[in-house]
C-alpha cells in the first residue's frame, strides 16, 4: 500500500453510470451496483443517471468524507472522455486523483454488446477487475515542465509563412527553416487563385518581404533541420544549411553575376518553371524570390565540376559575395514547440501512361500550365505550346491521380476549382474551346460554387466522364494532327472523340516524398495515405500526438489556400496557448528505474520509441528522461531484471487486475484476496 | 443521327452504342438556342434530373428533358431536335419552377420546336407536330378551326388505318350534331394573313401559311 494511505486497508467507492440510455439501456446498471456492493473492501456502491454531472461528482467528494474512503472506481465512458473529470472529483474529496480507476462500459460493453445478459455479465467482469487492481494504486504527482518560448517553422509555403508572421506578431521569435533558396512555396508559382482571382503574387508576395523583414523572424532557406532531440517545451534542433556559394549577407540580388555567367543562355531545367524554361547554373529562382540572394547550383557549374571557369561571375561583383569555397553550416536551435507545414507534392501523371504525359508534347500537368500562363512564366504569359502553336481547343482532365485506386484513393480537394481558375484563364487567354472532364464537380467552399456556375455560363463544356485515353492515333481527317481524347459523356450517354491541341491533367496531391523521414524525424504519425496524422480529425486538427508538434497546411492533408491559412493560424494559436502558459503538465504514466536492480545492460536504450532512456556512463546504469517518456511499457516489458516500472501499471496492479478479472463469480468466495 | 426517334407506344429504346465524332457537332448550338430561350442561363444546367424527375410525361419521352439539355449543350443538334421529348412538353411549367438554375425550360422546348420545324427535322408522321401544322394551316387560310377537318386530316396523315375505326364513333358524333364538317370563315381573311406573315418573318421564316 502506498504512504498517503499508510497501511490502512482499502475501502472503494463504486459508481455505474447510466449515461442516459447509453449504458443503462443495456446494462442492469442496478444490478452492477448490487453485485460490486458485495465486493471485497468496496464500501459504497451506488448507481446514477450521469456520473459526469455535478451532483455525480459531488457525489464522489462527499462519499469520500462520509465514509472515510480511499480508493475510487467510476464505470462510465471512456478515460478519454471523463477520467480528467473523475480525477478531479477525486481531488476535490481530500484524496490524491491518482487513488482512481475507471471502467469503460459504454464503448467497451453497451455499445457493442446486444444482449443484455451478456452486456451486464462484462460490465461485473470489469468492474471486479478495477476494484481489485485500484487498491495497488498509490498516490503520484504530475510533472510540469517549462516551455521554452521560440517556435521553429518547418517549411516555408504559405502555411509556413502565416503561420511564422502570426507567432512573430504575437512578439515570439521564430526560425523558419525552408529547404528551396526562397520561401513561397507552391503558391509562389500559381498564376491567379480561384474564386476570386486574385493574382497569387501579388497576395503572397508582401507576406513573403514581411518575413523577411520581421524582427523576430529568422529566416534560414536552402536549409534543412537534420536532427530534432527533446521534449514539449524543450526542444534542441539541428539545422544543416546548405551552402549557396553567395554570402547571404552581402549579395544585394542585382543579378549582375547572372548575367555574367559564361553560359549565355539558360541551359538547365527551371525549377520554378516547372521545366518549363532553362536557367544558367548561376541563378535566382523567381524575380521576387526571397531573400533576394543568388544561388549557386555546385550540379551545374563548371568551376565545381572541372575547376577550369573563368569565372567572369566572380569578377562582376563588385560587393564579393561569391565564394567558392563556402561550407555546409550547421547550427543548433533551441525552441519549445514545433510547427510543420512541409507541403506536398503533385502526382507524377507519368504513372497514368494513357493520359500521354511524357509522349506527347502537348500534354501538360496542371503546375506546368500555371506558369505558362503566368506573365512572369517561360513564356511571358502568352499560350504557346511546346510545339510553337497556339492552342484553338483545349481539353481539362480532372481526378489525375486522385479518386483511383489504382494511384490515390483519396479526393484531392484543390483540382476541381484550379481547374476551373485554369479552364477561365485559358480561354480568356487564347478564346479556345475549353473542355472540362469531370468525375463530380466539387465545389464546396466560400463562392466556389458561383465561380462553377460563372464557368457554365462561360460556355466552357463540362463532361461527365472519366477519360479513357489521350492518343494521336487519328480515325478521321479532322483529327489529324491533334491529340484525341477518348471518354464517354455519361449524361447523354455516348461515347465521344474530342479532338484538342492541348491536354491539361489535373494532378492530384500527395505526401512530401521525404513526408515518412519528417515523421520519424519528430516522432510524429501518419495516416494510411502518407499525410501527418492530426490528434483528432474534428477536435485536434492541428495538434499531433506528440507534445509541442503541430502541424499546418497540406502535410496534413490536400489543402486549399485558405484552409492551408486558417490551419496556419489555428497551429500559431495552439503554440501559442503552451507558450503563454508557461509550463505544461505531464501525466505521469512514466517509467522509472529501480536503478539496484538495473544491471547496465542497455537493452532498453535502443527500444525506447521515444528516446527517453540514455546510458549513465558513470554509474553503468540506465536513466529514464520522465518529460520524454510517454508510458508506452516498452521498456518496462523488455527489461530482463524487472528494474523499469511504470506508474500506474505496476506489476501488482496489473497482476491483481487480472487476477480480478478472472475470479470466477461470486466475488465473495474470493474475498479478502487483494489487500 | 445516333439516336433513333420512336413512337408514343414504345418507351424504351435501345440507342446504338456508336461513337460521336466532334466534327458531326454543332458547337455553337447551345449558344444559338440559348439565345433565343432567356439567355446564358441554359448553360448553367447542372444535370441534376429535376426537370424529368417533376415531367408528368417524362416516361413517354425516349430522352429525358436532362438529356436533351446536355445534347442541347453539347452541340447534338440533330438528336436533339428529332427527340419526341419537344414534341410530348404539355407546357405545365413544372420543370421550369423547379429547376434550381432557373432555367426556363419550356421556352427551351419551344425553342427546339420551332427550330426543328424551320429546319424540316421534325418526325414527319408524328401527331403533335401534324396536329400543329395542320391547325396554323387551318386558321392561316380561313381565319377559323374546324375541328372535324383537322381531325380527319390528323388521322389520315399520320395513322390512315385507325382514321377507319375512329370513323364509327366520328359518325356517331356527327349524327348526335356534336360535330360538324362546316367550315367557317371569317371576312377580311388577307389581314389576318398578313398578321401572321409578319409573326413569321420575325422567327426568321419567309412567310406564307406555316409549312
Amino acid at each position: 500500500m502506498s504512504k498517503s494511505n499508510g497501511n490502512r486497508p482499502a475501502r472503494i467507492g463504486f459508481y455505474v453510470c447510466h449515461c442516459g440510455h447509453n449504458i443503462s439501456g443495456t446494462v442492469d446498471v442496478a444490478a452492477v451496483a448490487r453485485y460490486a456492493q458485495a465486493l471485497p473492501h468496496v464500501v459504497v456502491s451506488r448507481e446514477y443517471k450521469y456520473m459526469c454531472s455535478d451532483p455525480g461528482q459531488e457525489r464522489i467528494a462527499q462519499d469520500i468524507r462520509e465514509h472515510a474512503l480511499n480508493r475510487i472506481v467510476v464505470a462510465s465512458c471512456s478515460p478519454l472522455l471523463h477520467e480528467h473529470t473523475f480525477r478531479t472529483a477525486v481531488e476535490k474529496g481530500g484524496l490524491n486523483p491518482f487513488f482512481f480507476q475507471m471502467v469503460n462500459i459504454r464503448e467497451n460493453v453497451s455499445w457493442v454488446n446486444e444482449s443484455p445478459e451478456e452486456a451486464t455479465e462484462k460490465a461485473m467482469d470489469l468492474a471486479r477487475a478495477a476494484v481489485h487492481r485500484v487498491a495497488f494504486h498509490k498516490a503520484l504527482e504530475p510533472k510540469r515542465v517549462p516551455i521554452l518560448p521560440d517556435v521553429l517553422v518547418v517549411g516555408g509555403g504559405i502555411a509556413g509563412i502565416h503561420a511564422a508572421l502570426t507567432l512573430a506578431n504575437a512578439g515570439r521569435k521564430v526560425v523558419l527553416v525552408e529547404r528551396e533558396p526562397t520561401i513561397g512555396g507552391h503558391m509562389a508559382m500559381f498564376d491567379k487563385t480561384f474564386p476570386t482571382l486574385d493574382c497569387a503574387a501579388c497576395i503572397l508576395t508582401p507576406k513573403m518581404s514581411q518575413v523577411k523583414n520581421h524582427p523576430n523572424i529568422t529566416l534560414w532557406t536552402y536549409s534543412e533541420v537534420s536532427k530534432v532531440e527533446g521534449y514539449v517545451g524543450n526542444y534542441t534542433i539541428t539545422v544543416r544549411r546548405k551552402p549557396r556559394y553567395i554570402s547571404e549577407k552581402l549579395c544585394v540580388g542585382c543579378m549582375e553575376c547572372i548575367e555574367a555567367c559564361i553560359y549565355k543562355e539558360g541551359k538547365f531545367p527551371d525549377e520554378f518553371n516547372a521545366g518549363l524554361s532553362r536557367r544558367k547554373p548561376i541563378y535566382i529562382p523567381f524575380p521576387q524570390a526571397t531573400p533576394q540572394v543568388v544561388v549557386i547550383d555546385p550540379q551545374t557549374c563548371i568551376e565545381f565540376k572541372t575547376g577550369k571557369c573563368k569565372k567572369s561571375c566572380l569578377e562582376k561583383c563588385d560587393r564579393d559575395a561569391i565564394d567558392f569555397s563556402q561550407k555546409e553550416v550547421v547550427e543548433e536551435i533551441r525552441v519549445g514547440t514545433v510547427i510543420l507545414a512541409t507541403g506536398y507534392k503533385t502526382f507524377d501523371a507519368g504513372r497514368l501512361p494513357h493520359y500521354g504525359y511524357g509522349k506527347y508534347d502537348n500534354v501538360y500537368t496542371s503546375l506546368e500550365v500555371e506558369r505558362l500562363v503566368n506573365a512572369s512564366g517561360p513564356t511571358g504569359g502568352e499560350l504557346i505550346l511546346r510545339d510553337g502553336r497556339r492552342p484553338k481547343t483545349v481539353g481539362i482532365i480532372h481526378c489525375v491521380g486522385s479518386r483511383d485506386r489504382n494511384t490515390n484513393r483519396w479526393c484531392s480537394r484543390t483540382c476541381c476549382m484550379y481547374s476551373l481558375k485554369l479552364a477561365h484563364l485559358l480561354k480568356e487567354h487564347t478564346d479556345a474551346e475549353v473542355y472540362n472532364f469531370y468525375i463530380d464537380i466539387r465545389a464546396a467552399g466560400k463562392s466556389y460554387e458561383e465561380f462553377y456556375d460563372k464557368l457554365l455560363e462561360e460556355n466552357v463544356h463540362f463532361i461527365r466522364g472519366r477519360v479513357a485515353e489521350v492518343t494521336d492515333w487519328t480515325a478521321r481527317p479532322s483529327e489529324e494532327g491533334k491529340l484525341v481524347i477518348r471518354v464517354e459523356d455519361t449524361m447523354i450517354g455516348v461515347v465521344r472523340r474530342i479532338p484538342v491541341d492541348m491536354v491539361v491533367l489535373a494532378v492530384g496531391m500527395e505526401p512530401q516524398f521525404d513526408a515518412q523521414e519528417v515523421r520519424r524525424l519528430f516522432n510524429i504519425s501518419c495516416s494510411t495515405e502518407g499525410f501527418f496524422l492530426e490528434r483528432h480529425p474534428k477536435l485536434a486538427p492541428v495538434d499531433t500526438f506528440t507534445d509541442g508538434v503541430f502541424i499546418a497546411g497540406a502535410c496534413q492533408g490536400p489543402k486549399d489556400i485558405p484552409d492551408s491559412v486558417a490551419q496556419a493560424g489555428a497551429a500559431a494559436s495552439q503554440a501559442l496557448v503552451l507558450i503563454d502558459s508557461g509550463s505544461i503538465e505531464l501525466e505521469p504514466n512514466t517509467a522509472y528505474l529501480v536503478e539496484e536492480d538495473c544491471s547496465g545492460c542497455k537493452s532498453c536504450l535502443t527500444i525506447c520509441p521515444y528516446h527517453a532512456i540514455s546510458h549513465d556512463e558513470a554509474r553503468k546504469k540506465a536513466s529514464i528522461n520522465e518529460a520524454l517518456c510517454k508510458g508506452c511499457g516498452t521498456c518496462t516489458a523488455t527489461c530482463p531484471s524487472g528494474a523499469i516500472r511504470q506508474n500506474l501499471f505496476e506489476d501488482e496492479e496489473i497482476y491483481s487486475e487480472i487476477r480480478g478479472l478472472l475470479t470466477p463469480m461470486p466475488a465473495e468466495a474470493q474475498g479478502g484476496e487483494s489487500c | 443521327m445516333i439516336f433513333r426517334h420512336t413512337d408514343l407506344t414504345r418507351t424504351t429504346k435501345t440507342v446504338p452504342r456508336l461513337i460521336k465524332f466532334e466534327e458531326e457537332l454543332d458547337l455553337g448550338f447551345g449558344e444559338e438556342i440559348a439565345a433565343k430561350a432567356y439567355g446564358q442561363k441554359l448553360l448553367s444546367c447542372i444535370q441534376c434530373g429535376t426537370c424529368s424527375a417533376t415531367c408528368p410525361l417524362s416516361h413517354y419521352m425516349d430522352f429525358t428533358p436532362r438529356r436533351v439539355i446536355a445534347m442541347v449543350r453539347e452541340g447534338f443538334r440533330d438528336e436533339a431536335l428529332s427527340t419526341t421529348t419537344i414534341w410530348l412538353c404539355a407546357s405545365c411549367y413544372s420543370c421550369t419552377t423547379q429547376c434550381p438554375r432557373n432555367i426556363h425550360i419550356t421556352d427551351v422546348m419551344y425553342t427546339l420546336k420551332r427550330e426543328a420545324i424551320l429546319r424540316g427535322r421534325y418526325p414527319k408522321r408524328y401527331p403533335i407536330p401534324v396536329l400543329a401544322r395542320n391547325f396554323f394551316q387551318g386558321v392561316f387560310r380561313t381565319g377559323r378551326n374546324s375541328e372535324a377537318r383537322l381531325i380527319i386530316k390528323l388521322y389520315l396523315q399520320t395513322n390512315p388505318l385507325d382514321a377507319l375505326r375512329q370513323a364509327v364513333v366520328g359518325m356517331k358524333l356527327f349524327l348526335m350534331g356534336r360535330m360538324s364538317l362546316r367550315q367557317d370563315r371569317i371576312r377580311k381573311i388577307d389581314q389576318l394573313q398578313a398578321l401572321l406573315n409578319a409573326v413569321d418573318s420575325g422567327n426568321g421564316k419567309k412567310g406564307g401559311a406555316g409549312k
